[in-house]
């Protein structure tokens, strides 16, 4: 009867230690039990939020909270919520905010005030939300603020500290692709078809964009009969899949079939 | 005698495999459900789900699997009509501004089915800084009206069959003009 007592009491000691978790870790672990159900569903989002209930501190947590209203829409409640984990971790959540602003809601001023931001937080640190520096993107939200000289520099920052750090083959290939549009905007064509042809050599010459804009190009020199060929070239890359494009939402500047179809037509 | 107490030793061996079994179910239940559950004010529908009684041309609607809508974005091809530019061109031709002055984002959200029909629709009004915030209601009429009336939305093809999914299409109106339809 004695050892029987002993070993519940040994048991029940053993529950208490394992039970004493921390607020944060079973936070976690309540988080990563509601991550097994779809993105947004009930179930999901009623298991994040409990476990900011049980730490409200919980970034990781509170910023998943608001994905699923900014993937389908519903951007007051994306909002409020995302500010929650701005509050709880600046220096990730302001350039991430940033790069959502410029792919969600095509508020290039207001990723841009964000990508700045992060300098000023970072200002060591170049900060690369979704994988890519802060100049890349801002090199974007220029082009779509039409503002070109302003998109090639923040490209150049990007290209050339990329070049310095890992090595050119390092680049974002679309890099290349979107610094040869703000060129080809400005009329700039020589150095719009040095950044297609980069483009085109690290995409193992396979992309669309590359040759429906170099197409453009050499029509506007005379050279008719190499843009055709090209155009047919851009048909061919599109219908295998080789266009800039990205999930969720149309990319900048998207190429589509019917746009290759006119420049054909075009050049007849 | 002999039988008895095998029927004993089977019994409880029996018994001991139920109770692991329901505390295998409970425990999982518990951890995957139950737990799960926020103490204040839990959602009580999925974060894209839109009321059929409060949505707008639900009526005669029918989406082929009430039990599973999935998202536009669950394919790479978005869903528009005639392709984004063939929408883009469809509204931007078809849209007037009445000299209107708002800007904000106007965001349409509803279903299309897997017959590519669409209905179920709610309207978001937000301000630039996306806080809620209402739009002329003229405009907002003739956008929710070219948005609803666009022919040939395609059903998303997923798991060899066309499936209902959620769609939103958002316009950025900056006085009075569309400057982005989003995604």
């Amino acid at each position: 009867m004695e050892r029987l007592l002993k070993l519940f009491l040994s048991i029940a000691v053993m529950f208490l230690i394992l039970s004493c978790d921390s607020k944060r870790e079973r936070a976690e672990a309540v988080y990563k039990r509601a991550i097994h159900y779809p993105q947004g569903s009930m179930m999901s989002i009623n298991g994040i939020k409990r476990a900011t209930e049980i730490d409200s501190t919980y970034q990781q947590a509170v910023y998943e909270l608001s994905v699923a209203y900014l993937k389908r829409g519903l951007p007051h409640k994306w909002k409020p919520q995302y500010n929650k984990a701005v509050l709880l971790d600046s220096v990730q959540r302001i350039p991430w905010r940033g790069y959502l602003y410029l792919w969600f809601y095509r508020d290039y001023k207001k990723a841009i005030a964000d990508f700045d931001a992060s300098d000023t937080l970072t200002p060591n640190f170049i900060d690369a939300p979704q994988g890519h520096s802060v100049d890349y993107w801002r090199g974007i939200c220029y082009l779509g603020l039409k503002d070109y000289n302003n998109s090639i520099a923040y490209f150049d920052k990007y290209i050339n500290t990329e070049i310095e750090e890992s090595g050119e083959d390092w680049v974002e290939v679309t890099a290349f692709l979107y610094r040869g549009i703000a060129y080809f905007e400005t009329g700039n064509f020589e150095e719009a078809l040095l950044n297609f042809e980069k483009q085109l050599q690290y995409s193992r010459n396979l992309s669309a964009d590359a040759k429906y804009y170099k197409a453009q190009i050499l029509k506007n020199q005379g050279k008719v009969e190499e843009a055709k060929a090209l155009i047919e070239d851009a048909i061919k890359d599109y219908s295998v899949g080789y266009y800039n494009n990205r999930p969720y939402v149309e990319t900048l500047r998207q190429v589509y079939p019917e746009d290759l179809q006119a420049l054909k037509v075009e050049l007849q | 005698m002999r039988t008895k107490k095998v029927f004993k030793i089977l019994g409880i061996i029996l018994g001991v495999i139920i109770i692991a079994i329901a505390c295998f179910v409970g425990y999982g239940y518990y951890m995957f459900s139950k737990s799960l559950m926020p103490e204040n004010e839990p959602f009580e529908h999925a974060s894209h789900y839109i009321d059929p009684d409060e949505a707008l041309l639900n009526e005669g609607f029918n989406v082929c699997n009430e039990s599973y809508i999935a998202q536009y974005y669950n394919t790479p091809e978005l869903p528009y009509p005639n392709g984004k530019n063939g929408f883009r061109n469809y509204i931007n031709l078809a849209y007037v501004n009445n000299n209107y002055t708002d800007s904000g984002y106007l965001n349409i959200r509803f279903i299309i089915n897997c017959e590519g029909d669409v209905g179920r629709f709610v309207i978001h009004e937000n301000n630039l800084d996306l806080e809620p915030n209402l739009f002329n209601e003229d405009l907002k009429n003739q956008l929710f009206k070219l948005t609803s009336e666009a022919k040939g939305w395609k059903p998303i093809f997923l798991h060899d069959e066309d499936r209902d999914s959620y769609m939103y299409v958002s316009y950025r109106i900056e006085h009075g003009e569309i400057t982005e339809i989003i995604p």
